[in-house]
């Protein structure tokens, strides 16, 4: 799994490639905590590389969420791959999240 | 074994080196040994040769004095002539070198009526005899001693003879012209001779000894031996006939400058004697010449017993620092193999073992030190390791213990229900860790009702494992038949979200069937819509619904949905860990091919479907490491007709 995140005019994109499982979902808990420590409003996850999430990597993801809830900011993902998006479906996640197709629609929604 | 290879190999290579080293020092001190005792030898040749040559001369010179003498005598007329047969006989009388001496005159000299005369004393044993030469038979003015010297008017050597009936000696006379004034004018009086005895020359000549068989020789001056070890050759054989004889061209080559009175050391390949050196000189006043042989190898035997004597030395030598070194090796190197043995018995566990002793030098004391390192090193380790392995036993025994007790949770005796002829139900749950989050579970609500839920935590292990155990004991006290299975899900939903600080959640399904009608509820909690096998060979999903999984929004509203089963309809449910099962190659299990699966064994029942699953399962990952739990459960409903 690699992370990388770049600042927006409004928030921060997060870019993960690659698998969110059981082996690695501290990783990216981590990484997200960093975003966490500055104030951000927005914070756009690009799951155009991401192959495959975990339970565990989902529970992260609703970790974000809910702090993002908690502050008033907003957590959008786009780009999702079929795989991932059917994961996202069966879960009902797909109605907690907001999914966009990419990231101008992200960002204008 | 190593120990003595090792010694063996500094040993081996020390004697190499020392042998080396010794064969190196010994050809250059033979070499230059060698030359010096020729070049010693060679001086002493000359030297002896000299000396002879002087001693000689020392006898030859008073002898030649003796006739010049006398000629001054008989000149000046100091002797009465009547007296010179007295006064050679007292001459010969007093020179015990002197065996013979004469004054012979030339005609008319002696006196005016006298035509020859020639006094003669010569030793007749002890007594001194004195005669006239002359005789008609011996007519003494054609004889060699006194022509030669009377024509040359100069003093001569004869070659030496052997006097037979006189002296019985080897002679050699020499003669002096003297001169009278007759007529006012200066001519020839006579001749004077000394008959001299060769036998001190051949003392002092073979007095001459160089090694075991060298000699010296005298030649005269045609070249015959006046000298020679081999008398036999004396007065016989010049070193020309020899030359001749032994088919020797480079001897009578040396016979030549002798005979010309030259000196030179050179050598010569003798065919008898092998090769020999030969200094010669001349002797100036008899024109002789000298000659010292002495052989070529004669010269070194006395290197050779030395060599025998250093080599013997040298292998003596060889064999105490080879005594000495397979000593000191020895002992340098057995502390190794006692450090071997320890080293064996440490690794055989025992840590405190006592360390040899180091002995005294550096490098086995740095070796010492690092044993007891290591030793030290070890014990601490093991005791480390005991520790995390009993706390490791600890946590593994306990974490047995509570995948038992969280076994124990669910039901997990099949037929679950024998009397019960409208249903069949089979399940089976794999964790991949030794607890997991997984949980299926069934039981009646009433007789005609069977309550049945299947979940997954999110995550793994303890945590996940003691969210199941609270999701479970939840349904069981919550689970009630008047409620809808909406309102049971809300319920857990609820409870769980509560402070809910980590965002666990479990995807969750509930269903409650009737049994004597085959009306199923059920609420889909986020989890994997379970498969419905209609008529034994229809297969399908159920439709994808809106609810999220519990634990997460407690104000969450989750819905019911009502499917009718038929008779023989069997619905099949599973976790993620059954789609998502990898290959080593991160392939998933996939909807599809389970789908495939299931309506390939459409008319099995629940507990052959859940096999033939798991074995394709365990086909697809190969061996690859379980990554998640895995749970199944599949219900058959027989209908009321059965």
């Amino acid at each position: 799994m690699e992370i990388t995140s770049q600042k927006t005019d409004d928030g921060i994109i997060i870019f993960v490639k690659g698998r969110i499982d059981t082996t690695n979902y501290n990783e990216f808990e981590n990484a997200v905590n960093d975003i966490f420590k500055d104030d951000v409003s927005q914070i756009y996850l690009d799951c155009s590389a991401l192959n495959y999430i975990s339970s565990s990597g989902l529970r992260v993801f609703l970790t974000i969420q809910k702090k993002m809830m908690g502050t008033g900011g907003k957590f959008k993902l786009f780009a999702m791959q079929p795989s991932i998006k059917e994961i996202f479906d069966i879960s009902g996640f797909s109605s907690i999240f907001s999914i966009y197709a990419d990231f101008e629609t992200a960002k204008q929604n | 074994m190593k120990k003595r290879n090792l010694s063996i190999k500094i040993i081996s290579r020390i004697l190499i080196f020392c042998i080396g080293l010794g064969t190196i020092i010994f050809s250059i001190y033979y070499y230059y040994t060698r030359a010096a005792i020729q070049e010693s030898t060679r001086e002493n040749a000359v030297i002896l040769a000299e000396n002879t040559i002087n001693q000689i001369e020392e006898v030859i010179e008073p002898a030649e004095k003796l006739p010049e003498n006398l000629a001054w005598i008989i000149e000046t007329g100091v002797i009465p002539k009547d007296s010179l047969q007295y006064f050679l006989a007292q001459l010969v009388k007093n020179n015990p070198a002197i065996y013979a001496s004469a004054i012979a005159f030339e005609p008319h000299i002696f006196s005016e009526n006298t035509p020859a005369y020639a006094p003669y004393a010569f030793r007749n044993g002890a007594r001194i005899n004195t005669i006239d030469l002359w005789s008609p038979d011996y007519n003494y003015f054609i004889m060699d001693w006194y022509q030669i010297p009377a024509i040359l008017q100069q003093p001569y050597w004869s070659e030496p003879y052997y006097d037979e009936g006189g002296a019985e000696a080897l002679l050699s006379t020499y003669s002096v012209p003297f001169f009278m004034s007759k007529e006012g004018q200066q001519v020839l009086g006579g001749i004077i001779t000394i008959d001299i005895s060769l036998d001190w020359l051949t003392e002092i000549v073979n007095s001459v000894k160089i090694f075991d068989t060298g000699y010296a020789f005298l030649l005269s001056r045609n070249g015959v031996y006046v000298t020679h070890p081999n008398h036999s050759q004396i007065m016989n054989e010049s070193i020309f006939t020899q030359a001749k004889e032994m088919e020797q061209p480079e001897m009578r080559e040396i016979g030549r400058n002798m005979i010309k009175g030259q000196s030179n050391l050179t050598s010569l390949n003798l065919k008898d004697k092998g090769k020999v050196w030969i200094y010669y000189a001349p002797i100036q006043s008899t024109k002789w010449s000298l000659g010292v042989v002495y052989p070529h190898n004669e010269m070194f035997e006395s290197l050779q017993n030395l060599n025998i004597i250093i080599l013997l030395l040298a292998f003596a030598g060889l064999g105490l620092l080879l005594f000495f070194t397979i000593k000191i090796i020895n002992q340098q190197i057995s502390p190794l193999a006692k450090f071997a043995d320890s080293a064996r018995t440490i690794a055989e566990g025992n840590f405190n073992t006592r360390l040899p002793n180091a002995g005294n030098s550096k490098e086995m004391k740095e070796l010492h030190d690092s044993f007891e390192f290591m030793q030290k090193e070890l014990d601490n380790y093991i005791v480390n390791l005991k520790e995390t392995t009993s706390a490791k036993e600890k946590i593994e025994s306990e974490l047995r213990i509570a995948k038992e007790i969280q076994m124990g949770m669910i039901p997990r005796i099949f037929p679950p229900f024998p009397n019960l002829k409208e249903i069949d139900l089979f399940a089976s749950l794999e964790s991949a860790k030794e607890v997991g989050g997984d949980l299926y579970d069934f039981f009646l609500l009433d007789e005609e009702h069977l309550c049945f839920a299947i979940g997954d935590v999110s995550g793994k292990g303890i945590p996940a494992s003691l969210f199941m155990a609270v999701t479970r004991t939840l349904l069981r006290s919550v689970a009630d038949n008047k409620k809808s299975t909406a309102e049971i899900v809300g319920s857990i939903n609820k409870t769980l979200s509560f402070n809910n600080e980590s965002n666990m959640f479990v995807t969750f399904f509930l269903g409650i069937l009737e049994i004597t009608t085959g009306r199923l509820r059920f609420c889909n909690a986020g989890h994997n819509p379970p498969i419905l096998i209609k008529n034994k060979t229809e297969a399908n999903f159920f439709n994808i619904t809106k609810g999220i999984p519990v634990g997460l929004f407690e104000d969450f509203n989750y819905s019911e949905e009502v499917v009718q089963i038929e008779a023989g309809d069997q619905l099949f449910l599973y976790t993620d860990g059954l789609t998502e099962a990898e290959d080593k190659n991160n392939k998933l299990f996939e909807d599809n091919h389970l789908l495939d699966i299931i309506r390939q064994y459409a008319e099995s029942v629940p507990k052959e479907i859940i096999e033939k699953v798991t074995k394709e399962v365990s086909l697809h990952v190969n061996g690859h490491i379980q990554s998640d739990d895995l749970t199944m459960m599949s219900i058959i409903y027989y209908g009321t007709k059965k």
